[in-house]
């Protein structure tokens, strides 16, 4: 008998340790940084405390690469608002028609980037709108107000950095290399697995497929962590490549037996009947017999090449690990490219420029005072919305988020603090907050999770901690009220002119891997491993915009994904008989797949299986990879007409 | 003899000499880290993070006894 014992963490009133360590390394540094922004005089300690809560990441490198991404987005910001203060200065409507234009070029700029430089293209377009709209009237503070911020962004990031190297916060290494197994070993189980499942196998791919691009962003925030991060980075990078390249080949292998043999064994059959048919003599059979056990050969060859390409893989992506394990440079470093939707990220774009439009027109409308702080709060939760699957989601998260944190932060301002003035008081009476909304953050559930991110962001810019405390309840109800004003606003906003569907974004993909399928075979140099990740990449971002559910768009891509691949492996393979005596066969091999042309593709691979001298030669390779070739752009082929039939 | 401290001024704006010895720490830092990785620094301590944080404060405090 055979017992399994699965490792619980340890809990403190039900919460792991790692939740309550990570809560109260926020806390303390959030404390920090208000200590030390009091005691350098900064004019916006409230920014350094709002930094924390923003780098409250649960790893070192995370926390790190997140804070190198905000200064220079901060640099970038404060720079765009002295442009354009200096441009449209004393024109109020042409000042906020270039913050919505701005605000619009960092949507666009972050639908293109994942992770951080996604966080820091949207963090550039509200800063603007934090420094510049704020100080619409009075233009000549714009830069003092950047410098201020800046310094308080600056203590906050080192405050967030000591104190999470002084407590020990974990690194993402050790985790990055176990999940990085664990997947090559699921990849294994995946292509040895003899279920004819094609449903549950399907499944496992995309599961598999969406885990490895998952780490993208993770696998770049490693190389903060320590002097070898970055040759550590190199390594993981090149083993998610590999391991997206090594499960296309086990999808390959898995789909293929079965019918590359029916398609051979079909034509091979088909010799004899058409022999049959034409009352051939005698004499030819022997000649056909001959032909039949070729086309065998080809397609159990197929099978044969597919196979050794998958252990070629495999070991690759083994001795990558290796070389993540030891810290050791990998013997190839390949770049792992992200797909990017040019259109999506535009119509995304224009529609949060849209939004901001909509919303300064309502305030000047409206012409209440001070609106300057709730059209810079609308500038901030169309931005972090924009990083977000969802951006209307969020909104509505704020929008219920918001008064949670008001109302804590006023109990937190005129009951417990209530007059106040002595730092430690502050420090205490903080704890429980931020350490609450910390826990909350971590939590599993996504509604609770928000949740807790909204109330850690929210709480320190509703207090606005200040050194002396004002307590002064007309400014708390006022950015209260423009907190709430601000979601809801951009939520009706939002209702007026929704943001890009799913159903959009889907369809978008599609059309353009569609698109993609038809064009040249290489581009931009890339190597046939970092276009199948980049592919890859596009069917996560496919599976985010609820991909899953639309199993018939879902096939289709899956079919341009295997197709693309294999053209693509083909184009590498033929590249060596370019110059050789066997040009003119791979001049028509390469016609053939342009072409689309299945029947040719299968005569030229039997013809080279024929020339091939041994079964492991250059030749009998290139075969195998054309009959296989034939056979995925065959099934694709079926896809597309059961698509046109319904 | 009072230690003298170079000023940094930037667009007119007078920055904390603190400031630069800050930015030369890190960018020594950032230029030792391939040696660092080559000497197998992080090899070398249980908590390498607390290691190389100490190894910035010794450049910094070197910095500004130094120059």
């Amino acid at each position: 008998m055979v017992a399994i014992v699965s490792e619980q963490p340890f809990t403190v009133a039900n919460i792991p340790l790692s939740s309550w360590s990570f809560a109260i390394r926020v806390w303390l540094a959030m404390i920090l940084a208000l200590l030390v922004s009091f005691w350098l005089q900064l004019e916006a300690p409230a920014s350094a405390a709002v930094t924390v809560g923003i780098l409250a990441e649960p790893t070192r490198g995370q926390a790190l690469d997140k804070a190198g991404f905000r200064l220079l987005a901060t640099v970038v910001s404060v720079i765009a608002s002295i442009a354009i203060t200096g441009l449209f200065s004393q024109t109020r409507d042409l000042i906020l028609a270039a913050f919505a234009v701005w605000i619009g070029i960092c949507v666009f700029a972050a639908n293109l980037f994942d992770g951080y430089r996604a966080y820091a293209a949207v963090l550039s377009g509200y800063t603007v709108a934090i420094i510049a709209t704020q100080q619409i009237d009075t233009p000549q503070h714009v830069f003092e107000s950047g410098m201020a911020r800046g310094a308080a962004i600056a203590v906050g990031i080192l405050s967030m950095a000591v104190v999470n190297t002084l407590m020990f916060a974990p690194d993402r290494y050790p985790r990055l290399v176990a999940q990085l197994a664990v997947i090559r070993r699921r990849v294994r189980q995946y292509a040895s697995a003899t279920s004819h499942d094609e449903l549950g196998s399907s499944t496992i791919f995309l599961t598999l497929l969406r885990e490895i691009v998952a780490l993208r962003p993770e696998i770049a925030s490693v190389t903060l962590e320590s002097s070898s991060g970055s040759v550590k980075s190199v390594a993981a990078r090149s083993a998610a490549v590999g391991l997206v390249a090594e499960l296309q080949v086990a999808r390959i292998l898995k789909s293929g037996p079965v019918d590359v043999d029916r398609v051979a064994c079909d034509q091979a059959r088909a010799a004899p009947e058409r022999a049959d048919d034409s009352d051939l003599t005698a004499q030819r059979l022997p000649e056909l017999v001959a032909g039949q056990n070729c086309v065998r050969d080809v397609a159990s060859e197929a099978l044969a090449w597919a196979g050794r390409d998958l252990l070629r893989r495999d070991e690759e992506v083994r001795e990558d690990l290796l070389a993540l394990r030891s810290a050791q440079w990998p013997l190839r470093a390949w770049r792992a490219p992200l797909y990017r939707s040019y259109r999506t990220a535009a119509e995304s774009g224009v529609r949060a420029s849209l939004w901001l439009a909509i919303a300064s027109i309502f305030y000047v409308w409206a012409g209440w005072p001070a609106t300057s702080v709730s059209l810079s709060l609308v500038a901030l939760i169309i931005g972090l919305g924009a990083t977000t699957p969802n951006p209307r989601g969020f909104t509505v998260s704020t929008l219920i988020g918001a008064p949670i944190a008001a109302l804590l932060t006023g109990l937190l301002e005129f009951i417990i603090l209530n007059g106040a003035d002595a730092f430690p008081l502050l420090a205490l009476a903080m704890a429980p907050f931020t350490v609450g909304a910390a826990l909350l953050m971590k939590s599993q559930n996504p509604l609770w999770s928000s949740l807790g991110r909204v109330n850690l962001l929210f709480i320190p810019v509703i207090l606005a901690p200040s050194n002396p405390q004002t307590y002064n309840p007309q400014s708390f109800l006022f950015t209260s009220f423009f907190l709430v004003a601000a979601a809801a606003l951009l939520l009706a906003a939002q209702t007026l002119i929704p943001p890009v569907s799913d159903d959009a974004r889907r369809m978008r993909l599609l059309a353009e891997a569609h698109g993609e399928l038809q064009g040249p075979a290489h581009q931009n140099g890339e190597a046939s491993q970092e276009a199948t990740f980049r592919d890859a990449s596009r069917i996560g971002q496919f599976l985010a915009a609820g991909g899953a559910q639309d199993s018939r768009a879902l096939a289709e891509m899956l079919s341009c994904f295997d197709q693309s691949t294999m053209i693509r492996l083909c184009d590498a393979k033929l590249m060596p008989f370019t110059d050789g005596p066997l040009a003119p066969l791979a001049d028509e091999a390469r016609t053939a797949i342009v072409n689309r042309d299945t029947s040719s593709l299968r005569t030229i691979a039997y013809r080279l299986s024929e020339m091939a001298r041994q079964k492991a030669s250059i030749e009998a390779d290139v075969a195998a990879c054309l009959a296989l070739t034939s056979k995925i752009l065959d099934r694709g082929s079926g896809i597309a007409l059961s698509q046109e039939a319904t | 003899m009072a230690h003298t401290f170079g000023e940094l001024v930037v667009g007119g704006v007078l920055f904390a000499p603190f400031v630069t010895y800050l930015l030369a720490a890190l960018i020594l830092i950032v230029v030792l880290r391939p040696l660092l990785h080559v000497v197998g620094f992080a090899k070398m301590f249980s908590h390498a993070s607390v290691a190389e944080l100490s190894l910035y404060v010794t450049i910094l405090s070197l910095l500004v006894l130094l120059f």
